[in-house]
């Protein structure tokens, strides 16, 4: 008996091991994206948004084309534009990539907004909140099963007093009562 | 260490489509007609629980959640709303200014005079127009497209 549980704790040691190796990516991923999400009503975890606010003099009151290059010229831009949409009467937007231009006719009011996604932590939000949907949702389930893997292996990695005999069961036991503390809390 | 988390990201965000020119997001499109957006807003009672298939460019995307879009009609100054569930589908922020195909079901919502006034104010202040709170004389009453699935050329 005492043989067969050392045979099985070297097998989880070394799953546990592995496991937790394979695992270090995703969970740095999930980490930071899990940070940046959770505070989403501070900040857009996703992109950087710049807002611009300037006047541009005597708009021409032509067509929108005419008037899309009039504002692309006195803001010194030089890229494509995708396309414009009249919002209301004396709304012209324009977007370029990355860039919308919002032209009020009557004022001269120009409202430039640029998007630019955070790098690494766009991607890592598209993981972690599983966008791709698909193989993903499958890959992430298995990612999740490992961590139910290392969580319950960590458990019977040490025997002894600093194992689940003393110490491991009063940390687990520390850690199952906060989150149930936090129910308790906010309910 | 980095080097082999950025492949990796790559990787899977490459297989799922993600540098795809066209990105699908929600269900498969299953209407191949499309309806005018003109069309819908003239009449949106006449289109009420009814699924429809509508094109446009898009206006304006949500911030932080993604979990709406605005779509521009065929005719100036109208633009029809797309909501979905937080979550499901997320519309990314690059496809403002894009052309969409979206398929959902049209539906009815009423605001309270408050909300209505919350809401013109902040279109009023997005296009930098003045906003004068005694013009709004009634709650607005908006009709939107629940989407189920859309299509969007990136």
């Amino acid at each position: 008996m005492g043989m067969n549980w050392m045979k099985v704790r070297r097998l989880l040691k070394i799953l546990h091991r592995d496991i937790g190796y394979l695992g270090v990516g995703l969970t740095v991923i999930f980490a930071v994206s899990g940070i940046a999400v959770n505070h989403i009503e501070d900040w857009n975890p996703n992109y950087v948004i710049e807002k611009k606010k300037v006047i541009i003099e005597d708009i021409p009151a032509q067509d929108e084309q005419k008037i899309t290059d009039f504002v692309l010229e006195k803001l010194q831009i030089n890229e494509k534009v995708q396309g414009w949409h009249k919002t209301s009467k004396e709304n012209l937007r324009i977007f370029l990539d990355g860039q919308t231009i919002d032209v009020n006719l009557n004022s001269g009011a120009v409202n430039l907004e640029t998007v630019t996604a955070r790098p690494f932590l766009r991607e890592f939000n598209f993981l972690h909140l599983n966008e791709p949907k698909k193989a993903w949702t499958w890959f992430s389930d298995l990612y999740a099963v490992s961590l139910l893997f290392l969580a319950i292996s960590g458990m019977f990695l040490l025997k002894g007093s600093k194992g689940m005999i003393w110490r491991g069961t009063w940390m687990v036991s520390v850690g199952v009562l906060l989150p149930v503390l936090f129910l308790i809390y906010f309910s | 260490m980095k080097l082999v988390q950025l492949i990796v990201v790559l990787f899977f965000a490459y297989s799922t489509g993600y540098t795809t020119e066209t990105k699908n997001f929600g269900q498969e499109l299953t209407l191949k007609e499309t309806t005018p957006i003109s069309e819908i807003l003239k009449a949106p009672k006449d289109f009420m629980e009814k699924t429809v298939l509508v094109k446009g460019r898009v206006l304006d995307v949500c911030q932080k959640r993604g979990c709406w879009m605005k779509i521009a009609s065929d005719s100036e100054f109208e633009s029809i709303l797309i909501k979905v569930d937080d979550g499901v589908i997320v519309f990314p922020m690059e496809a403002k200014g894009k052309m969409a195909l979206v398929e959902g079901t049209m539906e009815e919502v009423e605001f309270t005079m408050e909300q209505t006034i919350e809401r013109q104010k902040h279109e009023c202040e997005k296009e930098g127009k003045e906003f004068d709170a005694a013009k709004v004389s009634k709650p607005d009453v908006m009709y939107r497209l629940r989407a189920s699935g859309a299509e969007i050329e990136m």
